[in-house]
């Protein structure tokens, strides 16, 4: 994605002197030194420069500065798909809310105030976004140790009831952190929505109907919902923190654990994001293998949202068709990375495994027969009476909406906004193959539907181009690019040769220290925009690592669809948002 | 069944293994996914591996289920109200913990993670794997029948007391206890 150009970052300048202009290659930021312009400066840019499409808002902990705390912004003019950040310090820890300016920045700011403790001026609703009400840390802040404060003695149960033998029969320590107490998990409910309603209905956490565990308030008057609150953290693993505590070569099978119906994909966008930081060259047939698999993986990922989707609509069949393919994929996956589900099968610097023999075989096989699969998936559905009356002008999106709530993937293709980083910033062999994107035009559950069927159909045909390519390479094309000083060399070369055995062994005790400076490098997931900001402090762990969740933002759009219909569209939005907890709650 | 068929076309057996028998070929496990695991629970419940052939339905209600499949990463956030759903099951029920994380906190050692399920629900059996495979899942199920043949049924008096504790008198009448 092109950064703002000189231009627009002069224009900038010219209205508003006090800011600063910092451009590093993959990165551009305005430091606002003001606190107090920032609500100027943010309508500014919204309204005149046209960066009205919200993208993320985080907190960086800097606890020797003065101000402790930076807040930035990124924001994309989505006509000109020009990326900008803002940065601005808080001001005793405070910051005026943009929640006016970008509606999605509500939940943004809730996180914020959650993991670090600021607050927001004008902001009234300030909640524990991931935590509990009651929970008296702020983890992410740096002061704060990964494992957490030990002050409660759990001991395990099927120890204390086999009877305790010693040594125990695995190793746990009795001490572990705060586990609330029902009570506590109720107040954080109550304080939630203030009933205005007949009754306040609870929708999860751990219900098959919210994919995974979603909490959902629904304050109703007789079926017709008034007002939403969404209670997210139940899956809350600290996946920020950790990746501050590790080499930024072991995060890599992490990013696996979040979106985990798409792990090829967060791989490659978070291993583009170290790549970019430390400017290393991926071969080309490495780019090729990477396109291929990460396309299988949304080909698979969408057929789970299919199958589940038309199930919590009453469609048992598709289901059952659905998760037949995923399985072949997950076969072709688990051949090549030896993992079904979580593969973590990309490396820094190329992929893990050069193919697996008759991988393309496989994979051209299964393309040919997916065609015809698709058209099965639109027989059953398109044109059924009963999923047309569930889906027609249900839960309309509007293209405001996904500007101002930061949308993407094909929630916001479905409203008709052509947001694909495939295209606006081609990755891995993305500018190299042919497709299109389609987009939707009224944005309801319909319009999603067909979208991701039709991407699916676009997937396989990258597929086809990608095995296509690799076909002609000769066999002992690299796939990984060795020279690189950070990157691990193939475990078939760690065996045979000294020299990449001693490189191997270095870079996995000690890690390797990264240049210092800023990235903010993104990826077309099955859900959207999938974004990792690095700020490196030249450690071989980065200094923080922010994760721009697409399925946190799509989410944060429901409460305000969502308002007025009854709640059997709640269950047909859900699934045409499609979120998936790991990668909410990070 | 651990019983001899006598020429007359009888079985004899005690009342104990008959229920047994029955209890270990009808175990309905509640439809709870947590995380990843929870994707590769689903499919060892679809088309492939279909668990329905060993007698295992996915039931919604914990009320009707007597096997909890922990499958993902618990969060202390999400513990209590886990525990709240195992007590809601009747007796007699069996946990299973599905992967690293049930087991013992897996990959993730930080501040919000419960480090194991079995600190707030006692476990039957133990399934590694990151996550375990739908035939791993199905291996662990046939192991918790054989922990049921030959163990008879266990019971978890000593842990639902514990939990007991803490619950408010409202919440208790709730549940029915
Ligand atoms: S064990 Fe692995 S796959 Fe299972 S929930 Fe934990 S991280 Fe996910």
């Amino acid at each position: 994605m092109p950064w703002a150009s000189k231009d627009t970052l002069e224009r900038i300048k010219h209205s508003f002197r006090q800011i600063n202009i910092d451009i590093q290659p993959h990165f551009v930021c305005i430091n606002v030194e003001d606190t107090k312009d920032i609500t100027n400066i943010l309508k500014h840019l919204k309204d005149v420069e046209d960066f009205r499409y919200f993208i993320d808002f985080h907190v960086i902990d800097f606890p020797k500065e003065k101000d402790r705390f930076l807040g930035q912004y990124i924001l994309v003019n989505p006509y000109t798909f020009e990326r900008l950040a803002v940065k601005v310090w808080f001001k005793n820890n405070k910051l005026p809310t943009a929640k006016e300016i970008f509606a999605g920045a509500k939940w943004a700011e809730r996180e914020a105030y959650d993991m670090f403790g600021v607050e927001f001026e004008g902001h009234e609703d300030v909640k524990r976004m991931f935590m509990w009400e009651d929970y008296k840390y702020f983890p992410l802040r740096k002061d704060f140790p990964l494992g957490g404060i030990p002050e409660q003695k759990l001991p395990s149960l099927t120890e204390v009831l086999e009877g305790n033998t010693m040594p125990p029969s695995h190793d746990y320590d009795i001490m572990h952190t705060y586990v609330p107490t029902i009570k506590e998990i109720e107040k954080t409910e109550k304080s939630r929505i203030t009933k205005r309603g007949q009754l306040v209905l609870n929708w999860g956490p751990l219900h098959p109907g919210t994919h995974g565990t979603m909490w959902f308030l629904f304050d109703l008057e007789g079926e017709h919902i008034i007002q939403t609150d969404v209670i997210l953290g139940q899956l809350h693993r600290g996946m920020e923190k950790i990746a501050e505590n590790i080499h930024y070569f072991q995060f890599l099978p992490y990013t696996d654990r979040m979106d985990y119906l798409s792990a090829v994909c967060n791989e490659l966008s978070y291993v583009q994001a170290v790549e970019k930081l430390a400017n290393i060259e991926v071969p080309l047939k490495a780019r090729y293998i990477r396109t291929m698999f990460a396309e299988l993986q949304r080909i698979n990922s969408h057929l789970l949202w299919l199958g589940t989707g038309a199930l919590d609509l009453g469609a048992l069949t598709v289901f059952l068709y659905a998760f037949r393919e995923r399985e072949k994929i997950m076969d072709i996956i688990e051949g090549n990375a030896g993992f079904r589900l979580t593969s973590a099968f990309l490396r820094i610097g190329g992929v893990h495994y050069d193919l697996a023999k008759g991988t393309l075989e496989v994979a051209k096989y299964f393309v040919k027969d997916f065609y015809s699969k698709l058209k099965e998936y639109h027989g059953l559905l398109t044109r059924n009476r009963i999923w047309l009356k569930r889906t027609k002008d249900v839960g309309v999106i509007t293209q405001e909406d996904v500007y101002q709530y930061g949308l993407t993937g094909p929630v916001a293709r479905g409203s008709g906004v052509a947001y694909d980083m495939r295209k606006i910033d081609p990755y891995a062999a993305y500018d190299l193959v042919d497709f299109d994107i389609p987009v939707g035009d009224i944005g309801d559950v319909y319009d999603r539907y067909l979208v991701r069927m039709e991407e699916m159909y676009q997937s396989a045909r990258i597929v086809e181009q990608c095995i296509e390519a690799l076909e002609k390479m000769p066999e002992n094309e690299p796939y990984v690019n060795k020279k690189h000083p950070a990157v691990i060399p193939p475990k078939e070369d760690v065996f045979n040769d000294l020299e990449d055995m001693v490189k191997s062994f270095r870079i996995v005790v000690h890690g390797e220290n990264m240049p210092k400076g800023e990235v903010y490098s993104s990826g077309e997931n099955p859900r959207g925009e999938l974004g990792f900001y690095i700020y490196s402090i030249g450690k071989s762990s980065p200094y923080r690592l922010r994760i721009r969740s697409c399925s946190f933002y799509n989410l944060s759009v429901f409460p305000k669809v969502i308002e007025k219909h009854t709640i059997s569209d709640a269950v047909a939005l859900l699934g045409s948002i499609d979120p998936v907890v790991g990668e909410t709650d990070r | 069944m651990a019983s001899s068929i006598n020429g007359n076309g009888f079985i004899t057996t005690t009342v104990d293994e008959l229920l047994s028998w029955g209890r270990r070929n009808a175990l309905w496990p509640v439809t709870i996914g947590l995380a990843c695991c929870a994707i590769e629970m689903m499919h060892a419940a679809a088309s492939r591996f279909d668990i329905d052939r060993l007698g295992m339905i996915f039931r919604a209600s914990p009320r009707q289920a007597d096997v909890l499949i922990v499958a993902g990463t618990v969060v202390n956030k999400v513990a209590p109200m886990l525990k709240l759903i195992w007590d809601q099951m009747p007796e007699p029920k069996w946990c299973i913990s599905m992967g690293g994380c049930a087991s013992a906190g897996g990959p993730f050692p930080t501040y919000s993670t419960l480090q194991g399920v079995d600190r707030i629900i006692p476990v039957d059996v133990y399934i590694p794997g990151c996550p375990p495979t739908p035939q791993g899942l199905i291996f662990g199920l046939l192991e918790l029948q054989r922990k049921i043949r030959e163990k008879k049924v266990t019971r978890y008096e000593k842990a639902f007391e514990e939990f007991k504790k803490d619950l408010s008198p409202e919440l208790l009448s709730g549940i029915g206890v």
